[in-house]
């Protein structure tokens, strides 16, 4: 029998399975979850752990005899025994198929839907409305299913059971209110029979059923944001592959916010209550910033209005608030793709469309140097925050990985020239090397 | 009959002790013959008697409400399952169908006495029922099928084929 040391953050879906399976087989599971045992962030990126699990991901295991797993399902398949995994090339089969039915089915809606309910992921209506409608598709298929049958495979608990309950575990605390279950008489009364069972109590503790459905946790959100600043590029590559779920992007980020926020699901629960009243839609992604003294709106209204090297650039350096905004240079990494001038200009102008809901919080003057054939485009940017506001939203990050950005240190005689000669878009562009196109302003 | 389940159930319990029985009345209820102590009338006394002695009290409910419940549905056992007409085979099934629906076991989340003397007593009906009618009480269909598969229940009775599902 399998003995060894699960580590994990606290509260972790995943590890439930393998906790779970741990309770059925009877292995000798120790849970690493918190220190000094397990830290998480710190314990997952030191050398001894990284030379074991090499992508730093939890739940990991690793056996008294040192064997090591990484994924979760590997685990709780490792800790299983031969009931749980299926005991006929049948029904292992069909245990299978469900525990993969649990991936690539039910958590990709339920992560788009639960997660901004825990204020983990920004809140997107449409992804939300489309998730719904896949975890409805999902749940009547498993309706179906266990209109004839009292578990998922056989007539015993498997990890089938173990893996598909786990999965829907949040959607069931979270979301799926009375009346939104009601449909699915079967899937209830599957689900609450497992979370009953004293293996599932044992690590699942009393599970409550949701009351009322959930919604967009925007106080949450804004708070969970400074944690997830400068998300390291690696972590992002190293994040599992192969999803092909259309959701794949939305998918990838909210792995990581969810590693990144183990928080405690009582407390969620409560906030999530009184974000209720709150309308997501307009809510604000720099809510969670100090209030500041400069008025973007006014700078603009000045630099529309008035001359810009009289009025609107005195006026900028005179209000600036150096610690509510931001000032960055940009810098398109592909010039030697632009063709015609006219061409270039779109896209620009696109970038701003796209951009649309940023506006409020940013302001920037981007220029085309050149001629056809032989141009660059650079620009500087007035952000609200210290950090690129483009993470902050989906809509905001198609374009601007395709530029470098530099952020200007305020004080510098650099900067104050740049802002100058961008704003003003008149000046010597030293660092350009290529006469004046055009310039477009995002205001 | 009554003899045979008891004798199911001592092997379910694992009860090594050869106990005596015999029946009396025209219903033939059972009677347990206790050598040092007063014999045990009826089937649902003897066999709590049974999970007590063979300390699995847990098949009586684990909560006050769940032994109540547990109770109810020996009750019902005796007293409604055991002495229906025909035409109350349906109603019982209706009734048995309906609290069903969101229930794998009769009483809590595991299984109890209550779901072995019911499953006990209703497999004469359930191996005469007809496809449609097991369609019919689905919720019944699948519990029936879930008891008699479950380890060491079944020992006196014939499984009974579960639908011929069709996919739809």
């Amino acid at each position: 029998m399998a003995a060894g040391t699960l580590y994990t953050y606290p509260e972790n879906w995943r590890a439930f399975k393998a906790q779970i399976a741990a309770q059925y087989s009877g292995a000798r599971l120790k849970v690493a979850s918190s220190p000094p045992a397990f830290t998480f962030g710190q314990t997952n990126r030191s050398p001894a752990f990284l030379s074991n699990f090499p992508l730093g991901k939890v739940p990991a295991y690793q056996g008294d005899d040192g064997f090591c797993l990484f994924e979760s399902n590997a685990i709780a398949h490792y800790l299983s025994n031969d009931a749980l995994r299926g005991s006929t090339p049948q029904a292992s089969a069909q245990v299978l198929q469900w525990v993969n039915f649990a991936d690539s089915e039910i958590i990709p809606p339920a992560s788009a839907w639960v997660f901004p309910t825990l204020g983990i992921m920004q809140f997107n209506k449409q992804a939300t409305e489309q998730a719904k409608e896949e975890v409805k598709r999902v749940l009547t298929v498993l309706n179906q299913h266990l209109n004839t049958r009292t578990f998922l495979v056989g007539e015993r608990v498997s990890l089938a059971d173990i893996t598909v309950v786990c999965s829907l575990l949040w959607l069931y605390k979270q979301v799926l209110e009375p009346a939104f279950r009601q449909p699915y008489p079967n899937v209830n009364r599957w689900f609450v029979t497992c979370i009953n069972q004293p293996q599932f109590k044992a690590v699942l503790g009393e599970v409550k059923l949701c009351e009322k459905m959930a919604q967009f946790d925007a106080k949450k959100f804004a708070e969970n944001q400074p944690k997830k600043e400068a998300p390291s590029k690696k972590e992002k590559a190293g994040k599992e592959a192969g999803k092909q779920q259309p959701q794949q992007q939305q998918e990838k980020k909210e792995k990581k916010k969810e590693e990144k926020k183990p928080a405690p699901p009582a407390e969620e629960m409560d906030e999530c209550e009184a974000a209720l009243a709150s309308e997501p839609k307009t809510k604000d992604p720099f809510a969670h910033l100090p209030k500041t003294s400069f008025v973007l709106d006014e700078f603009k209204r000045k630099y529309s209005n008035e001359d810009t090297l009289t009025v609107a650039i005195p006026h900028f350096w005179e209000n600036f608030d150096r610690e509510g905004f931001s000032i960055w240079y940009s810098e398109y990494r592909f010039p030697e793709e632009l063709t015609m001038t006219f061409m270039s200009c779109n896209l620009i102008t696109g970038m701003f469309q796209r951009l649309d809901k940023l506006r409020k919080n940013a302001f920037a003057s981007v220029i085309l140097f050149g001629t056809n054939n032989d141009s660059s485009i650079s620009g500087i940017w007035v952000f609200r925050g210290q950090d690129l506001a483009f993470t902050l939203s989906d809509d905001w990050q198609i374009d601007y990985e395709s530029y470098n950005w530099r952020k200007l240190d305020v004080d510098s005689e650099e900067c104050k020239t740049m802002v100058k000669e961008y704003f003003a878009w008149e000046g010597e562009f030293k660092h350009v090397g290529k006469p004046f196109s055009q310039g477009k302003i995002f205001k | 009959m009554a003899l045979r389940e008891l004798s199911s159930l001592e092997k379910f319990l694992g009860i090594k002790k050869l106990n005596k029985y015999s029946t009396q009345g025209e219903r033939k209820v059972p009677v347990l013959q206790n050598n040092n102590a007063q014999s045990l009338v009826g089937l649902a006394t003897i066999s709590c008697h049974l999970v007590h002695e063979a300390k699995r009290r847990e098949l009586l409910g684990d909560s006050a409400e769940q032994r109540a419940v547990v109770q109810q549905w020996l009750e019902y056992r005796l007293t409604r399952l055991d002495h229906c007409s025909r035409d109350e085979i349906n109603i019982i099934l209706k009734e048995l169908n309906q609290y069903l629906v969101d229930k794998v076991y009769l009483a809590g989340n595991s299984i109890t006495l209550a779901d072995m003397l019911m499953y006990y007593g209703i497999h004469h009906i359930i191996m005469e029922l007809a496809v449609q009618q097991k369609e019919k009480y689905l919720n019944v269909t699948r519990w029936f099928d879930h008891i008699q598969h479950y380890p060491g229940v079944r020992h006196h009775l014939p499984p009974v084929l579960k639908l011929p599902f069709k996919k739809r």
